[in-house]
């Protein structure tokens, strides 16, 4: 087992005498990347903040590399590369000032790492340009370098892929799985979009109300629930929907001319292929949402924020 | 200390990449060479003899001649006159002839700048941390291995660096713009002054270098309070416009209370330090000693004030 880079300890926030985190018990292990998910307003911000000593905790404590935030901030801060929000950066100099500004911030930071950690996020042809011309996802990816500066033992991303083109979500994301994997980072992701956290996460921790709700391993979601919901369409849509009602156990109905059900991703094959030998014409199967989703929106509830 | 140092540069860096700073820059020169070409239209279409002649002793006693006599005449000018009087013949015993307008006048003149500096570093006080709110860049200052105290240290040591700065380019520009115009004059020069009834003498550079900073002291109290505001409130505008309006009705403030027993106790009453070596306090037992006291009290009140609020407080968005 990797060893804990970070821990939550009984971490409480009260803000003019409303309970906004409630206490928060976690530790998240170098070389992992850590799912921090829950609906606007959960707290996810509020705890980050609290984490990079921004706000005071009420109570409870954060320890980073065994120096704990409330009594030796610079030691346990030092190991922390973080962006809070928004990427917001100086937009009258230029990315390249911008990161030179934070360098002399933190000891040990050379013009090589600065050149390198450009090179890294892919903006060394925009480097020398003034932030203020710089679209959302180019200051996102500067808010990454900026935080990278300093070789952090924990990264902490609110909201990363915040304003990011496809292409630019999957750079994000191969390149903060490729920090855990081979620099042991220990990453800590939040997002309310949970098929983003499938793919990025080893371990989810679902925040609702202040409150940690769920915590698990997303291999082990995905094993527990690897139904997906299939949409079918076919023709003729009766002789379909009885091909396919002896082939899985759940509910099958038919929405509009096409045919709902789940099913396992392995059974999928078969069915098409029991549909094909009915002389059932298919013209297209959908997989629609992982039901981890479905578990995700049970546990949180779809209601309004509290 | 080294990463103290490195504070400072990224203060002064950012402050530099903002247009603002260099149109307060212009602005100064404007006014400065502005005033320089008025004067010297101005002064050569009035007559521009004065001149001191081969005969200045003559002229000298002839002046003093009739002061004497207008003393026993009118005895209501007695005193300003009696200076002139004796500045005079303070000249005639040490064979100091007077000269006429050169660099040295003009730039004694450009002290009323000061005032214009006085401006321009409440404003950046005001917004040397409210900035940094109002762009959000706060968040990914205070997250770094450096105490929250040191960071305003840089930042406060930072505007005083900023008024030094503009001081220095003050003087310097009306230095030069004064030779150019006006001609040169030894920066030894003697300089005469009443004080405590007796002329004194001293080399002009000294005594200009001096009258600067002491009129700095009111831009000094003026940018904490700034700051302070600004710190508290994270609102620029806010603070500029207190700070303003503070340094604006001062002495009318002052004069107000004058007849109280507290009245030395108001900052503006001891922010004119001038006061004390070339002429009568506003209020009568006043000293140096005592006004400086007050002053680095107020100092403290202010800094220690910004402190709290910058070290103690959550950072939000709000
Ligand atoms: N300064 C504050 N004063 C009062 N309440 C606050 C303050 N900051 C946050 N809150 C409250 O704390 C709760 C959590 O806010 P937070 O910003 O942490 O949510 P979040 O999980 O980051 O949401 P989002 O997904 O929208 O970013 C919200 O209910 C919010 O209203
Ligand atoms: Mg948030």
């Amino acid at each position: 087992m990797s060893e804990a880079v970070m821990e939550l300890k009984n971490l409480k926030k009260t803000i003019k005498g409303k309970p906004i985190i409630k206490g928060l018990d976690f530790t998240i292990h170098s070389g992992e990347v850590f799912g921090f998910l829950g609906p606007n307003g959960a707290g996810k911000t509020t705890t980050i903040r609290m984490m990079v000593g921004l706000m005071q905790m009420t109570e409870g404590d954060v320890v980073i590399k065994g120096h704990s935030v409330n009594s030796s901030y610079k030691e346990a801060i030092r190991h922390v590369g973080a962006i809070v929000e928004n990427p917001e950066m100086y937009p009258f100099m230029s990315g390249r000032k911008n990161l030179v500004h934070y360098s002399r911030m933190i000891p040990g930071v050379t013009k090589e790492r600065i050149d390198e950690v450009v090179r890294l996020v892919g903006l060394e042809n925009r480097a020398r340009d003034k932030v203020s011309k710089y679209s959302l996802g180019m200051r996102q990816r500067l808010g990454i370098a900026q935080a990278l500066l300093h070789n952090p033992s924990v990264l902490i991303l609110d909201e990363p892929t915040n304003g990011l083109d496809p292409s630019g979500i999957r750079e994000i994301r191969s390149y903060i799985r490729r920090l855990a994997a081979d620099e042991g980072v220990a990453v800590i992701v939040s997002s309310h979009i949970l098929s983003e956290m499938e793919l990025m996460c080893d371990r989810i921790g679902i925040i609702k109300n202040g409150e940690l709700i769920s915590i698990q391993s997303v291999q082990d979601a995905l094993k527990e629930t690897d139904k997906k919901e299939v949409l079918l369409e076919a023709e003729p849509v009766n002789e379909a929907e009885m091909i396919v009602k002896e082939a899985v156990d759940g509910k099958v109905t038919v929405h509009g001319g096409e045919i709902v059900f789940t099913a396992k991703r392995d059974e999928l094959p078969s069915i098409v292929n029991q549909l094909v030998a009915g002389s059932v014409n298919v013209y297209s199967v959908t997989v629609t949402r992982s039901t981890l989703e479905d578990k995700f929106l049970d546990l949180i509830g779809e209601g309004a924020i509290e | 200390m080294s990463n103290f140092i490195q504070l400072i540069k990224n203060e002064q860096m950012k402050l530099y990449a903002q247009v603002s700073t260099w149109v307060m820059l212009i602005l100064i020169a404007v006014f400065v060479i502005g005033m320089g070409v008025f004067f010297k239209v101005d002064g050569m279409m009035s007559d521009d003899s004065e001149q001191a002649g081969e005969n200045w002793e003559q002229q000298l006693e002839a002046e003093n001649e009739q002061l004497q006599t207008e003393m026993e005449e009118e005895p209501g000018f007695t005193s300003m006159n009696e200076e002139t009087l004796e500045m005079n013949q303070y000249r005639l015993d040490n064979d100091i002839p007077p000269d006429g307008y050169d660099v040295w006048d003009f730039v004694q003149e450009n002290r009323g700048n000061i005032s214009i500096i006085s401006l321009l570093t409440i404003i950046v006080a005001a917004s040397i941390i409210a900035n940094e709110y109002k762009w959000g860049t706060i968040k990914l200052l205070l997250i770094r291995p450096i105490s929250r105290t040191k960071i305003l240290a840089a930042k406060y040591t930072s505007v005083l660096i900023y008024a030094l700065t503009m001081l220095l380019f003050l003087y310097l520009l009306s230095f030069l713009t004064g030779a150019a115009l006006f001609g040169f004059a030894s920066p030894a020069e003697p300089y005469l002054f009443m004080k405590d009834g007796v002329v004194n003498e001293a080399p002009i550079f000294q005594h200009t270098a001096a009258q600067y900073l002491l009129s700095s002291v009111n831009l000094l109290m003026m940018a904490t309070f700034a700051f302070m505001i600004s710190t508290v409130f994270r609102n620029s505008a806010l603070a500029i416009g207190v700070a303003i309006f503070l340094m604006m009705s001062g002495n009318t403030i002052v004069s107000f209370f004058a007849d109280k027993e507290w009245a030395k106790y108001i900052l503006f009453a001891n922010t004119d330090l001038n006061q004390f070596f070339t002429g009568t306090p506003m209020i009568s037992d006043l000293t140096l000693g005592f006004s400086v006291s007050i002053l680095i009290a107020y100092l403290f009140v202010f800094l220690g004030l910004a402190w709290v609020f910058f070290t103690k407080r959550d950072v939000t968005n709000a």
